[in-house]
């Protein structure tokens, strides 16, 4: 495929809010997880939590937007917020014509929490939801997608992509359909998932939740820590002076195999990275580092390893940023395609700081210190429930 | 603009419960007539899945499994498209309900309360491993929808199965999201040449003109069914004089159909 410049991108996850904040946590080692201190969710697990705790995560609502206030909103606005995101935009949207530039956001669960809470505040008599709850421009899925078009002025197509925690990464492919047919010239694209009782309570029945920190690929890993992020990228047409980084490949799979579980030996993993290759024309040898969906359950890593090793074998660097952000779940391909580009712009691979001894088992060539060194391309995996896989493939441009 | 071909099309709807009689009401040979739905069991679901799964997953994969019956073409073979205005339903109030309770979130409860169960559960019955998506624009989904599959169709030259569908809420949530009745559509789309289509459409995206209207037929009870847009979509496909479909794909667009 004709590659796709990246102008501009974004990410806010528990390591940091902003690119910079991020990349100071990812070459500094340190994680952004800490042990659960949801008054309103009290279970004993470790989350990546972004909003609500720091001096740095207020944010303005705007009043002429008002009926979209909710934690999730306020999450994709404190993102929007940060390094120059709504200025690339408005530029976008000046060069090509609002209409002109597409809008797609991954989300798995939107803003769930507030109906989540109506329901905790039901009229004792009717039973009826409280009066103040909207549920159109905060929990439903779109509700996101709707806010940040608004907030830009952008009027292109817009939709959501929700297939549970590849969502924010099959944006980017929907995108470069879009652009190649010629539909939009630009798009933002992104993905923003908050914290709520639904996935904390959620994972937590299917046992698929960490009792500590998350520890991916590590013999004691014993499941995923939660998190909240959101993560934007403008996407354009490759051309002459256009941005250094770019998207040069995807796949797109289904497991066809479980709801909740991979396929054991990874098959649609394996099939999602060759096809992203494929669509890159790039031989394996050619990437430099594979950021590993990595959500440190015993059998998602277990099979992203054999996928891996796979296509891969030992060489190739990988690591999972999950011990950083957590698993920020809808949000996951918006903030790991971040921190590959941000690996890209500023050279370095990332290590697995919360990994502690690597599980025997384990294959594929893992990178448990960061260290600096050229990086010109990089896989981004995600996977979710229902089967549904996606590879990225980012690199600078040639 | 983009042309695909339709080859098959599937409908579920109380008083339409399947093409055939869809396209006679929709060709005005015959008067809508009102009756309940009953859902036909999806027979690709093992029976340890039918268990499992939601009411809205077994309407959108009966529903798929009516328009796979029209099209020689194999659900192995096609990517999917999946969309929907609120996909979890039932499954959303459930949830929330135990969530203000006793938080005993049921495993099958959770896995069953993504938006892409239905595709999730779809692509395991069919042995479906090609790209699956799960499209929300709120009450803009059926154009949406449409408009991701049929890019897909044309980009990556690939049939694509379209299914658009709506599943009833309970009370409280109905209050907000007036879904009362279960509707339900289904397109095998392909990049033509085929020779077996039912017809082509050329899609284009066009600055909306003016408040979209629904046809007379359609009752206003569905006006809530995202879904409901594609029945009105088919009536390009069935009534002669009507070639032409204009359908809302968000505040300033529509997505305009015309049958060739």
């Amino acid at each position: 495929m004709t590659p796709l410049a990246i102008s501009s991108y974004t990410t806010s996850n528990a390591a940091g809010i902003g690119n910079a904040a991020t990349l100071r946590a990812l070459r500094g080692g340190r994680s952004g997880l800490a042990p659960n201190d949801l008054d309103w969710a009290p279970l004993p697990c470790w989350i990546g939590r972004v909003l609500g705790h720091r001096a740095d995560d207020r944010v303005e609502f705007p009043a002429t937007l008002r009926e979209f206030d909710c934690r999730n909103n306020r999450l994709a606005l404190l993102a929007l917020e940060q390094d120059d995101f709504v200025a690339a935009a408005g530029d976008a949207r000046r060069r090509f014509g609002p209409q002109r530039v597409g809008v797609f956001i991954g989300t798995s669960t939107s803003g769930i929490l507030s109906t989540e809470l109506a329901y905790q505040h039901r009229e004792p008599q009717t039973g009826r939801l409280p009066a103040a709850y909207r549920y159109e421009t905060t929990h439903n899925l779109d509700a996101t997608t709707e806010f940040v078009r608004r907030l830009l002025g952008l009027t292109g197509p817009a939709m959501t992509i929700s297939t549970a925690c590849s969502s924010s990464a099959k944006v980017f492919c929907l995108a470069e359909r879009f652009i190649r047919l010629g539909l939009i010239d630009a798009a933002v694209v992104g993905g923003v998932d908050s914290l709520c009782h639904t996935t904390l309570y959620g994972f937590s029945s299917l046992q698929l939740v960490a009792p500590d920190v998350c520890r991916p690929f590590d013999v004691a890993r014993r499941g995923l820590s939660i998190g909240e992020a959101a993560g934007f990228a403008l996407v354009e047409k490759a051309g002459p002076g256009s941005a250094a980084v770019q998207l040069l490949g995807y796949g797109e799979t289904s497991d066809a195999h479980h709801m909740s579980t991979p396929h054991p030996q990874g098959e649609g993993a394996r099939r999602a990275m060759r096809e992203a290759l494929d669509r890159a024309r790039l031989e394996p040898a050619q990437v430099d580092y594979v950021n590993l969906h990595g959500t440190a359950t015993p059998a998602n890593d277990r099979a992203e390893d054999h996928a891996v090793h796979e296509v891969f074998g030992a060489a190739i660097p990988c690591s999972s940023t999950k011990g950083f952000t957590g698993h920020a779940l809808g949000a996951a391909g918006i903030t790991e395609g971040a921190i590959a580009l941000l690996c890209i712009d500023h050279k370095f691979v990332p290590g697995c700081p919360t990994t502690r001894n690597v599980d025997p088992e384990m294959r594929c060539g893992l990178v448990i210190e960061g260290r600096d060194g050229p990086v010109d391309r990089v896989m981004s995996n995600s996977f979710g429930f229902g089967g549904s896989n996606c590879a990225l493939l980012f690199g600078r441009a040639a | 603009m983009m042309r695909v071909s339709i080859d098959a099309v599937g409908v579920l709807a109380p008083g339409l419960p399947d093409w055939t009689i869809a396209r006679a009401v929709l060709a005005k040979q015959r008067a809508y007539l009102s009756s309940l739905l009953d859902t036909p069991q999806p027979v690709s679901l093992a029976p340890a899945e039918r268990r499992r799964s939601s009411p809205t997953v077994r309407l959108a994969i009966s529903v798929a499994e009516q328009a796979l019956r029209q099209t020689p073409l194999l659900p192995q073979d096609m990517a999917m498209v999946f969309s929907s205005y609120e996909a979890s339903g039932l499954i959303t109030h459930q949830l929330c309900e135990t969530l203000a309770g006793s938080r005993e979130v049921s495993p099958t409860q959770f896995h069953n309360s993504v938006h892409n169960a239905p595709s999730g559960y779809y692509s395991i019955a069919m042995h479906a491993t090609r790209a699956a998506s799960s499209v929300c624009r709120g009450e803009w989904s059926f154009a949406a929808g449409l408009l991701n599959a049929v890019a897909q169709v044309i980009a990556d030259e690939v049939p694509v199965l379209y299914v658009c569908y709506d599943s009833p809420l309970p009370a409280p949530i109905c209050d907000v999201m007036p879904v009362v009745d279960a509707t339900a559509i289904a397109l095998v789309l392909t990049p033509g040449n085929g020779g077996a289509s039912l017809a082509d459409w050329d899609i284009a995206i066009a600055p909306r003109r003016g408040a979209s209207t629904w046809p007379d037929w359609i009752p206003p009870r569905w006006h809530a069914n995202a879904s409901a847009r594609g029945l009105a979509a088919l009536e390009s496909l069935a009534d002669p004089g009507r070639r032409f479909v204009s359908l809302p794909l968000s505040p300033e667009l529509d997505l305009e159909v015309t049958r060739c």
